[in-house]
């Protein structure tokens, strides 16, 4: 029992980082009705940019490292918006998909060439801490994690509903023509969100390499079907929805592994959006 | 010589994977499964002839059957799921598909040696070809009966009434249920004529190939099932040709040295299309 | 023919449609008016069944519609045309008509046996015949997309008339035509109730309601107010409180 209680709470914290990576998901299409998956391999993207910090600067704190992992995946951000979103008209939405999955394969391969393939040690913060109530201990390090995602989360929301800014983001999501002659201008929401979004996924691919320990080219696939299936779980265009969904995603993800073992982990997982798609495909907070 | 005929195979076997989702994307439905149904008749071929000693042909009649059954029975959950929920639960699907085939073991002794499917290490040894005396010029020529045939077929549903009905429920679904199309008949059978070509490529491609593992059904393979269509532009089946071809020859022929930058380019390659001809090499029917 | 009872349709709090009685009879040309938003698109949206009823019955030649998908209630014989044009603009004139052939006696006529014996040539017979009524023969390749507008709008028309049905609901067909126009769509409603063809306007345009159809009911906040020949409903005072308000 101890064991599973264990598990659960170390995959809530963990889970906290597949939330971001849902907001991000959720947030473009929540403005644009579009999915850009490019996104999670964006937002390792980012964390790999972070890494190169230790390499102007060799012995640098992991805090520096994940702040340049944030703004690498800002940046990102912004290209990849660039690249796919801001010249494509919006009449071709299929023609929109194949560019972000074009992007994804790109940004994927850039780091397989520029790492030589190898994985990357990532430096984390706060390992060596481990808070203990008699069996049950908390990582200090996935503690870091869980405050740092739950510290963005709030200033996203803070964001979105206070402030001028996301009050355009909003109503662009809901009319933008309206939007538009209210004087809003579309492109430059979009742009910020893809801005925002980023520098949520680069802080996420940061953390990420935090807890696991390692960074790798081979985590984007993986984190871009765990963080649609957040996406779909929270319902589109839901950002407090994909937050639940990303925590309840981690620790679910951890009780699979208790129960059967990694190999078999990411089918049941797989088989938890389906269980979702049947019986609540609008999401955690639909209706039907 | 050979490696041009390699070239051609994979080109055929890519076309076929291609058209698999053009009938799909059709109407609509844009399905990351392609790659799921593809893999489901690569197995099902691989272990007809290896272990149950099949001749070649029955043994892709099955894979085709059972790509057109598993994709019918996805069929019918994707109707609920509209639009880019289809885009990832497709995906997901797929995803399921590979990792089944990441747990799959089945291997049974012939000789001294063990042979079929063995989980993470894939399904070596499917040696119908060579066992049997084929050329690379004959197994090349073999794919491409195949994939001119569905060419064909596919051509032919596009002049046809059938064509234009998926074409109507891909436009405009709303329309085409008041002039009384059944929507549920025409997304499922595209769905499942689609598994079908897709299972007799993916059977193909296991003896073309000889090795197949989980990872050569990824969501990278599902990714150019559905580019090549809508890079080649859904007017007609030779987009989806041509799409092929320029993607495959281009990378491949272009960068002979730089074999494993062909992803890479790929990528780069179909972010440059999209921005330049977002509907297609071969665009829209003209306006 | 066709008989809505007590038919009530809300979107949460917005009683688009509220007990609303309606009925036509078989090859009557009835008309169906109200100021905006009075639910009379709902009322041809409740009847070709593109969501249900919230509560009430629609009985279409004593079956009720209640559980039949739109698809089906064409085959019984409703067809609707769109407020809003919603041509296949990708695909050509002749193959939007083939595409709207899903009658029961057209999908006998490509049965596996039927296509071999005549069925394909009566198939392109009607479709010809189809194009002649709507003046559209000469644009049968042409693609949906590129036609004028009034040409779309024959189509729209035309297509629905492919389905063979019994009643043919029209949705303002008439918006944006002039006088001329009006005069034309006037003469082929006619022509398709010599047809045998019964139909239901839905219209703003005063000009083709008051100078087509035999009977008008008026809407206005989904209910019925008013009933009767068009020269009764024009002098109705309750009709003219709801287009003009006040007194």
């Amino acid at each position: 029992m101890l064991d599973f209680l264990q598990v659960v709470v170390d995959g809530l914290l963990f889970g906290a980082t597949y939330a971001l990576i849902g907001i991000g998901f959720t947030l473009v299409f929540g403005v644009m009705h579009k999915i850009n998956m490019t996104y999670a391999a964006a937002s390792i993207g980012g964390a790999y940019l972070g890494l190169l910090v230790l390499k102007v600067m060799a012995g640098a704190p992991a805090w520096l490292v994940f702040l340049c992992g944030f703004l690498g995946g800002g940046a990102l951000g912004y290209v990849v918006y660039l690249a796919c979103f801001h010249f494509i008209p919006y009449s071709s939405p299929l023609a929109t998909l194949m560019s972000t999955v074009g992007m994804l394969l790109l940004i994927d391969e850039i780091i397989v060439h520029a790492t030589e393939g190898r994985p990357l040690n990532y430096p984390a913060m706060f390992d060596d801490v481990m808070l203990r109530a008699g069996e049950f201990s908390l990582r200090g390090d996935l503690l870091l994690v869980f405050g740092v995602s739950v510290a963005c989360m709030a200033g996203l929301l803070v964001l979105l509903y206070r402030t001028k800014l996301g009050l355009a983001t909003r109503a662009v999501s809901q009319q933008p023509t309206a939007a538009q002659l209210c004087g809003i201008r579309i492109a430059r929401v979009n742009a910020v969100t893809f801005v925002i979004t980023g520098l949520l996924g680069g802080i996420a691919g940061a953390l990420i390499g935090a807890s696991v320990g390692t960074l790798s080219p081979l985590l984007t696939l993986p984190l871009t079907v765990k963080g649609l299936i957040v996406t779909v779980i929270g319902g589109l265009g839901n950002v407090p929805g994909a937050i639940i969904a990303g925590l309840l995603v981690g620790a679910f993800e951890n009780v699979f592994q208790l129960w059967r073992g990694v190999t078999e982990r990411d089918l049941y997982v797989m088989l938890l959006l389906f269980v979702f798609l049947v019986f609540r495909p609008g999401g955690l907070s639909s209706k039907n | 010589m050979d490696f041009y005929y390699g070239m051609a195979q994979l080109i055929g076997v890519h076309t076929l994977l291609g058209l698999s989702a053009y009938i799909v994307l059709l109407t609509g439905q844009v399905s990351m499964a392609q790659a799921a149904f593809f893999a489901i008749g690569a197995y099902t071929a691989g272990m007809l002839t290896v272990l149950a000693g099949w001749h070649i042909v029955p043994a892709l009649g099955a894979s085709s059957i059972l790509g057109a059954a598993t994709a019918c029975a996805v069929g019918f959950p994707a109707l609920r799921v509209k639009g880019l929920m289809l885009v990832i639960a497709t995906l997901a699907f797929g995803e399921g598909v590979r990792l089944f085939f990441f747990n799959f073991d089945y291997q049974i002794a012939k000789g001294n040696i063990k042979v079929g499917p063995l989980g993470g290490e894939g399904f070596r040894q499917i040696r119908y070809f060579p066992e049997n005396g084929w050329t690379t010029f004959d197994v090349m020529l073999f794919i491409w009966l195949f994939a001119l045939a569905a060419m064909a077929v596919l051509w032919w549903f596009d002049r046809s009434r059938y064509g234009a009905v998926l074409r109507a429920v891909g436009e405009d679904e709303l329309a085409a249920q008041s002039v009384g199309v059944n929507l549920t008949a025409v997304k499922v059978s595209a769905m499942t004529v689609g598994g079908a070509i897709a299972g007799v490529g993916g059977g193909l491609y296991a003896h073309y190939t000889t090795h197949i593992e989980h990872s050569s059904f990824n969501v990278l393979v599902a990714t150019f099932a559905i580019a090549y269509p809508i890079v080649g532009g859904l007017s007609n089946v030779f987009g989806t040709l041509a799409a092929v071809i320029f993607v495959q020859a281009f990378l491949v022929e272009g960068l002979r040295d730089l074999g494993d930058w062909r992803n890479l380019l790929f990528g780069a390659l179909i972010v440059l299309a999209m921005n330049l001809r977002p509907h297609g090499l071969f665009g829209r029917r003209h306006a | 023919m066709l008989e809505l009872k007590a038919a009530s349709r809300h979107f949460g709090g917005v009683r688009a449609v509220d007990g609303l009685d309606f009925r036509v009879s078989e090859g009557e040309i009835v008309g169906l008016i109200g100021p905006n938003g009075s639910g009379k698109s709902t009322a041809v949206n409740l009847v070709a069944g593109l969501f249900p009823l919230t509560s009430g019955r629609i009985v279409f030649r004593n079956q009720d519609l209640e559980k039949l998908p739109t698809h089906k209630r064409l085959q019984l014989g409703i067809a609707r045309t769109f407020q809003n044009i919603r041509l296949f603009s990708q695909l050509s004139v002749w193959q939007n008509l083939w595409v709207a052939q899903n009658s029961p006696e057209d999908r006998a006529r490509r049965g596996f046996f039927a296509r071999w014996l005549g069925g394909q040539k009566g198939v392109r017979r009607e479709i010809a015949e189809l194009l002649e009524f709507s003046g559209l023969a000469a644009k049968q390749d042409e693609l949906a997309a590129n036609l004028a507008f009034g040409e779309q709008r024959r189509l729209e028309l035309a297509r629905a008339l492919a389905t063979r049905p019994k009643l043919l609901l029209l949705d303002e067909p008439a918006a944006g035509m002039n006088s001329e126009e009006i005069g034309q769509l006037r003469n082929r409603i006619l022509q398709l109730r010599s047809r045998g063809i019964t139909i239901v306007l839905v219209e703003h345009v005063m000009e083709l309601v008051m100078g087509v159809t035999e009977r008008i009911a008026v809407l206005n906040f989904g209910q019925k107010i008013a009933e009767g020949t068009p020269a009764q409903v024009q002098a109705d005072p309750l009709v003219r409180k709801a287009y003009l308000g006040g007194a």
